[in-house]
Formats: structure tokens, C-alpha cells, sequence
């Protein structure tokens, strides 16, 4: 047993009729939809056509949102329906990073994810989904794809079909019959602001509060955030196409979506850049004394031992704070360590945190009871490195977003939390003073850790790019939106400059406690860029 | 289905930690099929109570016990069937599916009958009647009981009634429906003030049909066509859209061709196999050339057009002393065209020749099975724009795909025509504000000239009744009627109808909430295909209070607030205006089952359905009296087809002491003709003098429009040779909808509006580029008496040369109307500076807000549209009546002083231009006095004798004596 769907483009006449269909069903909330009419325009006059294509949830039989929900809100059914269980929902948004086709939104009123569920409320009683039953011209097709008698089957073995994306290997189970590339691959055009009927103006979904405050406070509010949060996208067009090819396409040369539903903006934002930021002081503030011992160079003095484990007791604190800041349903963050989905690297990370976070206690417990006990400094090394580092798996989960999928991207976080710890402790040294072995190690591990930290830079935007979406964000930074940000926040502050000053230091503990400064602003913008830049690329 | 909790899990919930969620997910509902097939509907017996799982709840099993009770949509004219899931906890509507008992929507819709239930539920909407504060239009209301409105009109009317001021009472009706109903009340207080929206919409099409075979709409059997060619948007709009848009597609399934003429992409000609994007008004050129083709080619059909095309006549008329054969008119016709080549024609409109020539042989391949309709678009655009419908009914007569399977049939065919109780007599009066002698072939009301001839001293409304009517917003020049709403010497007192606020409504003296579609009664037939088929609008709050065995009385009791719905309104307003019965009004408002009672809702449709072919019979099959059949299923398929209706045999009680023209071989009888001869069989043939298809029209010879004696070409008011290029001179084709809302009507249904907000105009690349404009810039459209500023969508899915916008859009609120439509409305500034000159400005777009429905304050869009409308002047076409829309203007590039919705309009201008139009017009008598042709068909058809000019005293009464 197996349900699937087939979009008959030779039928769907655009008429968005189950679009409302949906609505009511499921009382979905203005600004968010689970499925929506995508339409394109494609040709030069008089060979034009606009192009209908009806947009939502694949229900895939590998579905990354499965994998990566924290939770299990969101589960395969035995009859091959991808449902989710907005109860158990922490409203994460990471299925909405996974998801490669921009499937899933925040509902406004319940503040949990939420996407098509193939109706299944209907389907297990025995009715067609709300939107097959609308649809005029009987262009959804659901059904049982094992039985070789139903409809859907028949229409499978006898008509051409595509679907989106194949190359994720995500398998859907939606198939479009006479569907064209320009509607299914959402880089052969952008997503305007403008649509032909309609301009989105406000926050939706996540972002839905921000439409609710224009009506009592400013309308500028509502604005700003757009901008923030990416969702005008005048630049982003600019970066996809260079000056001159976007006036084309606003006077209509290249295919251009005419319809798409509205924006639901950078659903991570700076709590997310934020954490991983404070998880790598937390993690460096461990590790960087623990490669000194390892290293039989000389470490922190007893003081400096207790700020090692302060730091990351305190930064390990705020990383979870943030954590919990970002759920849309801060309340259930327990769920993650409670009802754990453990392909998932969130509760995977968030037991690691847990396990880290407690070796760190029974660490300072053992320094003041003057004890050392190898095996707990390893164990608490080694869940460092893996807190450091499971974000990017996490990322890598993530399968919506290309540039997340990047080999180095583990390496990259290490050595930022390397860089991080290193720095902290430069300024540690400031405020306490310190040996001057310590220092020196310091300053040379500084300075190796950038070195490092710049050929991963190089290798992640510089080697060729496996996908394009890869190399619009690339472009986006090196070139678009971000270029600001990175070459004088990444590259300057966080790099060339604090190697400069290192190298010319000589130890001198101001230098070096500026050179940390510049790193630690460093690594946010860089993390900021990281997490914000691949979420402008519109995934449908 | 659930999943089992893992080992964490498990421990926490049951310690209590966390909350238990493996509760309540198990399935205790039985499946509807046996299979893992899907079955699209509850089983009827389920009705009065289905059970489903709550769809919010899920995966949790909330098991929701809803009543499934019919009724129809009220968007648009189609009148699909929707059923209401009536919770029965807390008895109100959850949400609206489609009926599969409904023989034209099967059980589907478009996107505006599933949002039925934003309208229901609209925070904006009006739950009490209303009546204005302070001056007209000043925005003050205070709530009135139904009572003290009652007996405030009804009294009005009794006395304009007493003092012959009969033609001082109108009814003006946007959306009509409500078959026969209004025509009945009207008739019973001897009124003639029927004025509807016709000549806005669609009258134009149905001049060029009627005055071919008496029919005035086209009824294409899409389903079994092999071509299709519309020049409509039947794929998105349109008398009927979802009905039509389900076959056409099922006919190209199946193999058929789709040919679309539009200047504009349409989603329909986006996915039709030609789209011959023409000139606007050039359309008739491109039928005739494809007529030329089909004749040169020998591709007609000749059977047909032996019999069923008074081609004698017109030899006889047009070619005295040619013999009267048909090879001979056949030659004549080809003479006729001759100059109507696909050259010819691609020069007029744009559409290549060789296109215009393979979709004539496709044409004329497909021959019995050529569906055709044309709708609004050229039709309702152009002076002479019945040409359009005219010529392309000609394609049908020469493949002779009138009536057939597959091919186009008058609607009157697929109509069904309840018969009523008391019906009471034809009036005995001639409003001439609605059938002025300027436009005596005018095929609805003038309505749209109502202001002008107002303000001209031509009479005077007392008592001016709107319903679900717009005039302000939609027709032309709102501005002039605006000036004369506000003028009581004009308007003496208006009641505007109306489940919603309207920018006319603004300008009423009642506001009365009358009910939406699920709230009110009405019966509705289309001709959506081959069959006929009943359908029943009802107020299913109310049906469902029957069900469950606590009935109640008047429909406002089991309505929101105090809505009211028109068939109770009209009821009890009639008795109030007769109480005594001395003005024979009463006696039509008794009950045909209660001597002397009060005739009920209930009663009234009793009386129809039990008068419907067959329906008495299914009923009884079910154990059910034919009422509540349609009260149960909502709908009833009288006949599945009905070919060849002009073949039916003339009935023998009608036949007898009738007599057949020897030459003509039209039978007749009492003067007045009732069938042809063909073949040796009486038959009724079609209702023309002629009993034929006209392809010659002696009607419009003898109203002295002998240029238009055979079906031709007629130059638009925008023909190319009219607008100077130089000056930026261009059409605008503003008629266009879309397939999300509906005119003014949709303005409450917050997910139409979420997908549609703001109405740009359309411009080709190249013409962009002239003006230097792109995307989104703000460009002013200078028409002929103001302008509008709007911003440019620049697309290549629009002719060059040619600019679009859509209607619908563009809605307002002045800052004094505190509510109405805020999904849909911007906030404007409108300023009069006394000599006819109007300015509007938009303070603010749509915006976020607080109300019950949390979803007002998610709103996300706030361009709002352009009214562009306002801004037209008016274009009665001298012989349709019909408003030409298309409009010609001068597009310039915004000024830095032009804001987006900057509109302004001198309404002296707007004088002027219909001054000028009415200049064209060639006035009655006519033939024999008459002021109109006696077998043309006219809305709330008064006595016969009032068609004569001499029979008609100065308020518009029958002459004592006359015809007695
Ligand atoms: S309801 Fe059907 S025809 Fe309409 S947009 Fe949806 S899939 Fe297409
Ligand atoms: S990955 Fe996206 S499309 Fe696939 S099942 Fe999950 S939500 Fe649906
Ligand atoms: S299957 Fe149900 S949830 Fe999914 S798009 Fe259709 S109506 Fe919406």
C-alpha cells in the first residue's frame, strides 16, 4: 500500500481551487499554504504559455524531514503518507531546512510546522484528500500505487512523469505528467515579490507576528524585517542574475514565476548563528588547554583551569538558551532529549551537550577536590569535539540546503571552536595575566588555527561547486549580499588582520586580547553568513 | 497508525513528565470502501449524521458529527452545488464541499465556492439593517429594526402606486438568479422596474445571437466537441466557468482542438492548442475570413443550411430577379465575403494568415462538433461588438453545428422555466429610464445610462431598490452616480440589498443584510451542457433546524444576526404594501395550499418542484415529496441532452386552426408565428419571423439599419484608424477577470484575496519600452474624461500594441466608512470640487487589523489595485445598448505629482461623450409605431400593447381602453 500523487499539467487549469479546498480543510492560516499553484511565464509573444504547477509535499519515501525531526513529529505511514503530529512538533524549523522543496511552513495559530499530510484524517476513512475532490478538472489524482487497478497506477505505467528534484534522492511520490522544468526547477527563475496579482508586503507564518504588529505599531517594522530576514529580494535577484539580466526579467525576456506562494523568509536567523558561536567558545574553552596538555606545551595555570571549565560551562548555558530561544515551542525543548528520534543530530547533539555539559561539572568537582583524572579529560575532549562539530551534521541533514552539504563543513566548525577557545583565553589572560609559555602557545596556536581556518575558507568557496545552488551562494558572498560582510567581517577582521597582529605581537597580551576580539566577531559573521546565505535560495 | 513510543519515551510518559500523545490516535471509524481506493463523498444516507475526524485535531481522533445539507454556490453565475458540514455541536457551518448530485459542477468548484465560508464568517460583514445619520454617503449608520423598514418602503410604494408613479419604483439587481422570482413581484404591483447589469455584461453577445435565432446565449456541448473555439475565458471566468472549464478540458482529452481569440494571455489561451491573440475589435474579421475559407473550400454543411437558413428570403430581398437556388445563394455568399481574406483579416487583427487558415479547415472538419462561445470579452468591449457574436454564430449555421451533439445550442434549450402560482399579468406600464425609443433594439435595461438620463430631467427614482449591485464601483463613470445618489430629488430613498458592504451601499439610505449563498432561497437552472437540470439555493442553518425537528418560521431565525433573505423580504414587503388587498397585490401572495394564508417560502417552491418533469416521480422512488428531494439532494437532472430542439413537432392543440405561408412555409396563427414546415413536418423551428436562422435580418432593414442586413464586420469605437499612435494613444482592454474573485462580490473571502490583490496594467515589452517603463513603475492612463494611475506588469503574454487590466480590483473605503471589505480595500481620499470634477487619492492600502478572525491581523498584502472603471466615460452601442468598455487612452509616464491610485474624472466630460454616442443611435417608432420589435425577447416583458408608441400615456401606462 502505497499512496502517491500525479498533477496532470495537460488538465490543471490554474485555477488555485485547491488551494482553498486545503484552506478549508485545514483551516490553514492567511500567508501559509500546503499546497499552492505555482505558475510560470515562458516565451516570446505569440508563443507564450503560462505554466500551472501545483506545489506541496512529495511524501517521499526517503523524506529528509523525517530524518531530521527531532522528535518524530513528522513519520513515514505504513501506506506511505509523510504525517506529522503537531503535539509533539518543538517547531524547530529543521524539517523546513531538510525539506527540498519548501514543503513545510510555521502555522501561525499553533506554532508548529505544518505541511500537506495527504489529508489523512480522510484517507483512513476512506474519502479522496479536499483538494482531489475540488479539483475541476480531475488534475490531482490520488491513490494506491501498489494496486495495479487504481487509476494512479494505470496513469504511472502508461504516461511520461518527473518529478522534483530527483537528483536529492529524496524518491517522491508526487509525479507530474507534462510538467515543464521551468516550473519544477526553481532555479530557472526567482522568486519575485511581485506577482502578477498580488505583492507580499508582510511576514508570514514564522514571521506572521510581524504582519500583526503593522497593524498597531509602524509599518516600517514590517519592512525592516523583510529586509533582515531577506524576504525582499530585489538583491537576491541582482545576485542570481548580474544588473543586466534582472531588468530583462522584469521586462519578461526569461521565464518568470508570476505566482508562487509567499515568502516565509530565513526561518534561522540569529539564534541559530548565535549558538553556534557560543558552542564553539564552549567547546574551544575545553579543547584548546586539553591540545596544550596534549601537546606537553605548557596550559593554563589553576586559574586559568577554572576559567577553562567557567567558560564552558557558561557558553555551553547561553548555546542552550539559544536553542531553546529559537523553538517556536520553547516549552517542549525537553522533547528532544524525552521522545529523541536518533537519526536525527539534534537530539544526537543535544544528548552530547547534555553528556559535555555534565563531564564539565564533574571536571571542576575533581579540580577542586585537586584530582585529575585522565579518563574524564579525555572523555570530556572528546564530547567537546563532538559538540563542536554536530551542527554540521546537523546541516548536512539538511538537505534543502546545498552548501550545507559541504565536506569541510565539520572541519570548519573544529576549527572555529579552536580559534574561538584560543581567543577566549587570550582575553582571559588580559583580565588574569599569565605565563608566558602559555601566552606563547596561545599566540602560535592563533595563528595555525587561522591559517587553517583560511585554506578551509578557500576550499569551501574556492573549489568548483557541486550544485548550482552551491554557486549562487558562493556568489551571493563573495560577490552579492554578503560581500560586505565577508571580506571585511570574515576576512579582514576575522582573519588577515588578528594574523597580522598575532605575528607581530610577540606575545604581547593587548595585541593578542585585540586580535581575539577581531576573531571572535570573526567567526559570528562568518557563522552568520554561513547559516543566513543558503536560506535565500527559494527551494521551489 | 501510531507509532509505538521508544524506551525514553515511554518511561517519561508514563512518569508523567511529559504528556501522554499515544492516546486517542487509534482509527474507530469504519473505512467507506473495501479497497484502499478513495471514494469522494459521504453516502446520503449519512447526511443527517457523518461522522469525520476534525482535520485540526489530527493525528488526535476528534470525531466531528456534522449534517450535510445542499445548496449553491453564490459567486459567480454558475450556481455549482456546495454542501454545507453543519457542526452539529455547535451548529454552525465548518465548511463547504462541492454537492456530486449536481448534474453542471458534479461535485467540484472553483477556488470561490470552497471560500464560501470566509464570506459566512467575514468579520466585516452586515448582520442588522441599517439606516443612514446625517446627509446621504456621509458614513453614519444607525441600527433600525426590519419592522420600522418595512413599513418606511412599503408605505412609500403604496402611495407612488395610489398616484401612478409606478415607473418611479426599480429594482436594480447585479447578480440575478433568483429565476422568474423578482419578475413575479414586480409584475404583482404592476411595475415596470426591472433594471439588471445586462448591458455591462453580456448584451452585446446576446443582440448578435438573438437577432439570428430569437436565442440570445450560446449553450456549447463542449464535452463531445472535436474543435472548441471561444472567444471568452471559459477556462477562468465566465458563464460557466467551472461547469465549462470541466468539459472543455475533458474534450481535449479526448482529442479535441481548443482555439482561443484573446489579445491578452488568458490562462485559457494558455492552454489552448491556437491562441490567436487578435486586435480588440477585429474579432468578426478573423470569423468571417474563416467563414470565407469554409465556404471557398466547400467545408459547409448543406443540409443544414438548406433548411434551417432563410437564404430565400434574402435572395428575394437582396437579389431580386436571381433565381432563388441555392447554389445561387451559396455564390451570392461567396461574392459577399470575397473581400474577407485571411490577408484581409490578418491586417485588421493581427492573427497570422495561415493560423486563420488551418483552424478554419479544423473548423470546418469538425462540422456538427464545433462548440463555440463568446462571452463579455469582444463582445461587451466594441461599438458593433454583437458583430462578434453574430459572426461566430455564422460558423456554426455553415458547419451546421446548431443544436447538435458536439456542437452549440441556444441556452433557452438547457433552461428549465418553473411555473408559479397566481402568476400575476404582464404589467401595464413602460419604464423608458429602462427601454428609452433612442435604443429601441437594446437588449436589456439601458441601466449604465440611468445617472445621464436622470440628470437630463428624464424622471425620477422614488423608491430605487440595489441589490447585490455595485454601480458605483463597477459600471462606468461612478463618479456620475455618485452626484446623482446624493441627489434626493433624484433617488427619493435607496435600499441597497446586500450580504456586503459596497461602495454603493455607502450611498444608500438602508443597508439590508440579505443573506449569502447558504442563507437564503433560490432555484437555479444554466445552460452548462447538453442536459437541463434544477438546482436549489437554501438556507441550510435553517434546513438543518427542520432536520433536527425544531423548524422555524423566517430564515433570519436561523440566520447570523438579523440577515434576512430576499424571497421572505419581498414576501412580506408586498403584503405590507396591499394589507387590504385593494391594490390586487395580496392575491398574489396567498398561499395556493391555505385559502387566504400568507403564502410561505417552503409553499412557494413546493408549488415549482412539484412541476418539474420527473422530479415528482425520482421523489416518490425515495418515499419523499419533490420539495424535500431538492431540500435532501440540492439538484435534479431533468434531461441529460437536449439536441435538436428545433425539430420538436409543433403540438397539435397549437397546430390547429393554424396556417402554413405557402411560400415561407411558416405557420402561423393568430398572426403570430409558431412553427415551419420542413420536410413535410410541422416543426417549431426557432422563434424568429422566419422560424429560421436569419442569416438576412428584415428587423434590421426595417429599423433602419439596412448596413446590417447580413452578418458583418463592424469597426470598433478603438479601431487603429481612431487612436493617434503619436500621442500614445492605445486600447485598453479592461475587461478581463480572473479566476479568483468575483466583480465586487469577493472582496470578504480573505483566501481569494491572498492569492489576488491589485490589478496592473499589462503591456508588451516593446510597448514598455516606448514609454520607459518597466515592471512596476507607475504609468497614468489617460482616458477620455480623467485618468488613473497604476503601476505596469510588462509581459509577453500581451499583444503588442494592446493594454490590459483586470476588473475586480481596486476597491476602496473612504476614511468615514469605518468597515467594509478591509481584506480588500484601500482607504481613499475623495475630493469634489462642485463642478464635476473628482478627485481620488489613496491614503493607505490594505492593512492588518483586529477582529474575531485572527487572520485579519496576518494579512500580508497591502496593494490594494486601481479602480479603473470609475474612470470610463459611458459607450451605450447605439444598437445592442450594450456598454463598449474598451476604452481608448493616452498612456504616459507618471509625473513626479502622480501617486499609484491617483484617479480623477470630470463628470461634465463624461456628459459630453454620452451625448456624443447618443448622437449615433437611430431612435423608434419603427415599423407600425411600434417603439421595439414585437418578437424580440425583453426583460419583464409588459402587455403587447405597450409596444405601440400611440398606446402609452405620458407616466408610462397603457391608454385607457387599449386592447381591452
Ligand atoms: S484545482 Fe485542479 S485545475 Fe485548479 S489549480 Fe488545482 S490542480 Fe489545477
Ligand atoms: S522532504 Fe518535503 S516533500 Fe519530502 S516528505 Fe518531507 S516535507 Fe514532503
Ligand atoms: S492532500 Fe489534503 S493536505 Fe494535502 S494538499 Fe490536498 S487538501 Fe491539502
Amino acid at each position: 500500500m502505497k499512496y502517491g500523487f500525479i498533477i496532470d499539467n495537460r488538465k490543471c487549469i490554474g485555477c488555485h481551487a485547491c488551494t482553498t479546498a486545503c484552506k478549508s480543510e485545514h483551516d490553514v492560516p492567511v500567508g501559509v499554504n500546503r499546497t499552492w499553484v505555482k505558475q510560470v511565464e515562458k516565451g516570446e509573444f505569440p508563443h507564450t504559455r503560462r505554466l500551472f504547477s501545483v506545489m506541496r509535499c512529495n511524501h517521499c519515501t526517503d523524506a529528509p524531514c523525517v530524518d531530521i525531526c527531532p522528535v518524530e513529529a513528522l513519520y513515514i505511514r505504513e501506506d506511505g503518507i509523510v504525517d506529522f503530529d503537531k503535539e509533539r512538533c518543538i517547531a524547530c524549523k529543521s524539517c523546513m531546512q531538510a525539506c527540498p522543496y519548501d514543503a513545510l511552513y510555521i502555522d501561525p495559530e499553533t506554532h508548529t510546522a505544518a505541511k500537506c499530510n495527504y489529508c489523512a484524517h480522510r484517507v483512513d476513512i476512506g474519502l479522496e484528500p479536499a483538494c482531489v475532490n475540488v479539483c475541476p478538472e480531475h488534475a490531482i489524482i490520488s491513490g494506491d500505487m501498489d494496486n495495479p487497478e487504481s487509476e494512479i497506477a494505470i496513469l504511472l505505467g502508461t504516461q511520461q512523469v518527473k518529478v522534483r528534484k530527483p537528483e536529492k534522492g529524496t524518491v517522491p511520490n508526487l509525479f507530474y505528467i507534462d510538467a515543464d522544468d521551468a516550473s519544477l526547477n526553481p532555479s530557472l527563475t526567482t522568486r519575485p515579490q511581485d506577482t502578477l496579482w498580488g505583492r507580499q508586503e508582510g511576514g508570514v507564518g514564522h514571521f506572521a507576528k510581524a504582519a500583526e504588529k503593522m497593524a498597531f505599531s509602524n509599518p516600517d517594522v514590517v519592512s525592516a524585517l523583510m529586509e533582515v530576514n531577506g524576504q525582499s529580494t530585489t538583491a537576491d535577484e541582482v545576485t542570481a542574475n548580474g544588473k543586466a539580466r534582472s531588468v530583462d526579467l522584469l521586462i519578461g525576456k526569461t521565464p518568470r514565476r508570476v505566482y508562487d506562494t509567499p515568502n516565509k523568509g530565513i526561518l534561522w536567523g540569529w539564534e541559530v548563528s548565535g549558538y553556534v558561536w557560543t558552542k564553539a567558545i564552549a567547546t574551544g574553552a575545553i579543547l584548546v588547554p586539553f591540545v596544550a596538555w596534549l601537546m606537553g606545551a605548557m596550559g593554563p595555570n589553576l586559574e586559568g583551569q577554572y576559567w577553562s571549565l567557567g567558560l564552558g560551562i557558561f557558553f555551553l548555558a547561553a548555546t542552550g538558551a539559544l536553542l531553546v530561544k529559537d523553538l517556536d515551542q520553547p516549552t517542549r525543548f525537553v522533547y528532544v532529549l524525552l521522545r529523541p528520534q536518533w537519526k536525527s543530530w539534534l537530539p544526537r547533539g543535544g544528548y552530547a551537550i547534555t553528556v559535555f555539559g555534565g563531564l564539565m561539572a564533574l571536571s571542576l568537582v575533581l579540580l577542586y577536590l585537586g584530582q585529575t583524572m585522565a579518563l574524564v579529560q579525555w572523555l570530556t575532549a572528546a564530547f567537546a569535539v563532538l559538540v563542536a562539530v554536530y551542527t554540521a551534521f546537523l546541516f548536512a541533514q539538511a538537505k534543502g540546503r546545498d552548501f550545507w552539504q559541504s565536506p569541510t563543513l565539520a572541519l570548519h566548525m573544529l576549527v572555529h571552536s579552536l580559534m574561538a577557545g584560543g581567543s577566549a583565553f587570550a582575553l582571559v589572560n588580559l583580565i588574569t595575566g599569565a605565563e608566558a609559555g602559555w601566552t606563547q602557545f596561545l599566540n602560535t596556536f592563533l595563528m595555525v588555527s587561522l591559517g587553517a581556518n583560511l585554506a578551509i575558507l578557500v576550499s569551501e568557496l574556492a573549489t568548483p561547486h557541486p550544485t548550482h545552488d552551491t554557486h549562487r551562494v558562493v556568489d551571493m558572498i563573495v560577490r552579492g549580499v554578503y560581500r560586505n560582510r565577508f571580506w571585511l567581517g570574515t576576512v579582514l577582521i576575522g582573519n588577515l588582520i588578528p594574523l597580522a597582529l598575532l605575528f607581530v605581537s610577540g606575545g604581547s597580551p593587548v595585541m593578542m586580547a585585540a586580535a581575539a576580539l577581531m576573531i571572535l566577531a570573526g567567526i559570528y559573521i562568518t557563522e552568520h553568513i554561513w547559516v543566513e546565505a543558503p536560506q535565500r535560495i527559494s527551494l521551489s | 497508525m501510531t507509532k509505538k513510543p521508544g524506551f525514553i519515551e515511554r518511561i517519561a510518559e508514563s512518569i508523567g513528565i511529559i504528556p501522554n500523545l499515544h492516546k486517542d490516535r487509534d482509527l474507530d471509524l469504519p473505512h467507506l470502501t473495501q479497497t484502499t481506493d478513495l471514494t469522494n463523498f459521504p453516502p446520503p444516507e449519512q447526511w443527517d449524521d457523518w461522522v469525520e475526524y476534525e482535520a485540526k485535531a489530527h493525528p488526535r481522533r476528534e470525531k466531528k458529527h456534522y449534517q450535510i445539507v445542499p445548496t449553491t454556490c453564490f459567486n459567480c453565475e454558475s450556481a455549482c452545488g456546495l454542501t454545507a458540514f453543519i457542526d452539529k455541536e455547535t451548529g454552525q457551518v465548518r465548511k463547504f464541499e462541492g454537492n456530486p448530485y449536481h448534474p453542471a459542477s458534479r461535485g467540484r468548484n472553483c477556488a470561490k465556492g470552497p471560500a464560501t465560508i470566509n464570506q459566512i464568517t467575514d468579520p466585516d460583514r452586515i448582520l442588522y439593517p441599517l439606516k443612514r445619520k446625517g446627509k446621504r454617503g456621509s458614513g453614519e449608520w444607525e441600527r433600525v429594526s426590519w419592522d420600522s423598514v418595512l413599513d418606511d418602503i412599503a408605505g412609500r410604494i403604496r402611495k407612488a402606486l395610489q398616484e401612478g408613479r409606478n415607473n418611479e419604483i426599480a429594482y436594480h439587481v447585479g447578480r440575478p438568479g433568483h429565476e422568474g422570482y423578482m419578475d413575479r413581484i414586480l409584475q404583482a404591483w404592476n411595475v415596470d422596474g426591472h433594471n439588471s447589469h445586462t448591458n455591462i455584461c453580456s448584451s452585446g453577445a446576446r443582440f448578435g445571437y438573438a437577432i439570428w435565432y430569437g436565442y440570445d446565449r450560446p449553450s456549447p456541448d463542449h464535452t463531445n466537441a472535436k474543435v472548441i473555439l471561444l472567444i471568452s475565458a471559459h477556462l477562468e471566468s465566465g458563464h460557466y466557468f467551472n461547469p465549462h472549464a470541466q468539459r472543455i478540458i475533458e474534450a481535449k482529452m479526448k482529442g479535441a482542438k481548443l482555439m482561443v481569440m484573446d489579445p491578452r494571455l488568458s490562462n485559457t489561451a494558455s492552454m489552448s492548442d491556437y491562441w490567436m491573440p487578435s486586435y480588440p475589435g477585429s474579432e468578426a474579421a478573423v470569423l468571417l475570413a474563416m467563414a470565407k475559407i469554409i465556404l471557398d473550400e466547400g467545408l459547409y454543411n448543406r443540409a443544414y443550411m438548406e433548411n434551417w437558413v432563410n437564404w430565400q428570403e434574402y435572395l428575394e430581398h437582396m437579389h431580386p430577379g436571381v433565381p432563388v437556388t441555392f447554389e445561387n445563394y451559396i455564390e451570392k455568399l461567396k461574392e459577399t465575403y470575397a473581400e474577407y481574406t485571411p490577408e484581409y483579416a490578418y491586417e485588421e487583427s493581427g492573427v497570422r494568415p495561415e493560423m486563420i487558415r488551418e483552424t478554419a479547415r479544423l473548423i470546418g472538419e469538425a462540422g456538427e462538433q464545433f462548440a463555440t462561445h463568446n462571452w463579455r470579452s469582444a463582445g461587451s468591449g466594441n461599438l458593433g461588438g454583437w458583430a462578434v457574436a453574430r459572426t461566430l454564430h455564422f460558423l456554426n449555421v455553415l458547419t451546421g453545428s446548431v443544436g447538435t451533439k458536439g456542437g452549440t445550442m441556444p441556452s433557452e434549450w438547457n433552461k428549465f422555466k418553473p411555473s408559479f402560482f397566481a402568476k400575476p399579468p404582464a404589467q401595464k406600464f413602460w419604464n423608458e429610464l429602462h427601454f428609452p425609443n433612442e435604443y429601441p433594439l437594446a437588449f436589456f435595461e439601458m441601466s449604465f445610462l440611468l445617472p445621464h438620463f436622470l440628470k437630463e430631467g428624464r424622471g425620477k427614482m422614488d423608491v430605487y431598490f440595489s441589490r447585490v449591485f455595485n454601480p458605483v464601483w463597477t459600471y462606468p463613470d461612478g463618479f456620475s452616480w455618485i452626484e446623482a445618489f446624493s441627489d434626493e430629488s433624484k433617488f427619493g430613498l435607496h435600499a441597497a440589498l446586500t450580504p456586503t458592504w459596497s461602495e454603493t451601499a455607502f450611498f444608500a439610505d438602508y443597508v439590508l443584510p440579505m443573506g449569502l449563498a447558504s442563507e437564503r432561497h433560490d432555484i437555479n437552472s444554466y445552460e452548462t451542457h447538453s442536459g437541463k437540470w434544477i438546482a436549489f439555493r437554501q438556507p441550510v442553518l435553517r434546513e438543518a433546524a427542520r432536520r433536527n425537528g425544531k423548524p422555524v418560521t423566517f430564515t433570519y431565525e436561523a440566520n447570523p444576526g438579523e440577515v434576512w433573505e430576499e424571497d421572505e423580504f419581498w414576501i412580506e414587503l408586498s403584503w405590507r404594501i396591499d394589507p387590504d388587498g385593494s391594490l390586487g397585490i395580496k392575491q398574489h401572495f396567498i398561499s395556493p395550499y391555505r385559502p387566504g394564508e400568507k403564502v410561505t417560502i417552503d409553499e412557494y417552491y413546493q408549488y415549482i418542484f412539484e412541476r418539474v418533469p420527473g422530479l415528482p416521480e425520482a421523489a416518490q422512488k425515495q418515499g419523499m415529496n419533490p420539495l424535500d428531494y431538492m431540500k435532501k439532494y440540492g439538484a435534479f437532472e431533468i434531461e441529460p441532452h437536449c439536441y435538436h430542439q428545433n425539430l420538436n413537432e409543433v403540438k397539435p392543440e397549437v397546430l390547429e386552426g393554424s396556417v402554413v405561408d405557402p411560400k415561407t412555409q411558416v405557420i402561423t396563427k393568430g398572426g403570430k408565428p409558431v412553427g415551419i414546415m420542413v420536410k413535410g413536418k410541422a416543426v417549431e423551428g426557432f422563434p424568429t419571423p422566419s422560424r429560421k436562422n436569419e442569416f438576412f435580418s428584415k428587423t434590421m432593414i426595417d429599423w433602419g439599419w439596412p448596413e446590417y442586413a447580413l452578418p458583418t464586420y463592424v469597426k470598433s469605437h478603438i479601431h487603429p484608424e481612431t487612436l493617434d499612435k503619436s500621442k500614445g494613444e492605445y486600447v485598453l482592454v479592461p475587461t478581463f477577470r480572473l479566476p479568483t474573485l468575483i466583480h465586487s462580490r469577493s472582496g470578504n473571502a480573505k483566501w481569494l484575496y491572498e492569492i489576488s490583490n491589485r490589478n496592473p496594467v499589462w503591456m508588451h515589452p516593446q510597448d514598455a519600452q516606448k514609454f520607459g517603463l518597466k515592471t512596476g513603475d507607475l504609468v497614468k492612463m489617460n482616458t477620455d474624461i480623467g485618468y488613473f494611475v497604476d503601476k505596469v506588469w510588462v509581459t509577453e503574454g500581451m499583444k503588442p500594441g494592446v493594454v490590459a487590466c483586470s476588473h475586480h480590483l481596486g476597491r476602496w473605503r473612504r476614511p468615514e466608512d469605518k468597515i467594509g471589505n478591509r481584506w480588500a480595500t484601500n482607504t481613499v481620499a475623495i475630493k469634489n470640487d462642485g463642478q464635476g470634477g473628482w478627485k481620488m487619492s489613496t491614503i493607505s492600502g490594505i492593512k492588518p487589523f483586529a477582529s474575531a478572525d485572527k487572520d485579519s491581523s496576518r494579512i500580508f498584502w497591502s496593494d490594494g489595485g486601481v479602480h479603473q472603471n470609475i474612470t470610463f466615460p459611458v459607450h451605450p452601442d447605439p444598437i445592442s445598448g450594450m456598454h463598449c468598455w474598451h476604452q481608448r487612452v493616452r498612456i504616459e509616464k507618471a509625473g513626479p505629482e502622480d501617486a499609484y491610485g491617483d484617479i480623477f474624472v470630470d463628470t461634465n466630460k463624461s456628459m459630453e461623450v454620452y451625448r456624443e454616442w447618443l448622437k449615433m443611435t437611430r431612435p423608434a417608432p419603427g415599423p407600425g409605431g411600434l417603439r421595439r420589435p414585437l418578437w424580440f425577447k425583453r426583460a419583464l416583458r409588459p402587455v403587447d400593447e405597450l409596444y405601440y408608441l400611440d398606446n402609452v400615456n405620458e407616466n408610462g401606462s397603457l391608454k385607457e381602453g387599449v386592447g381591452q
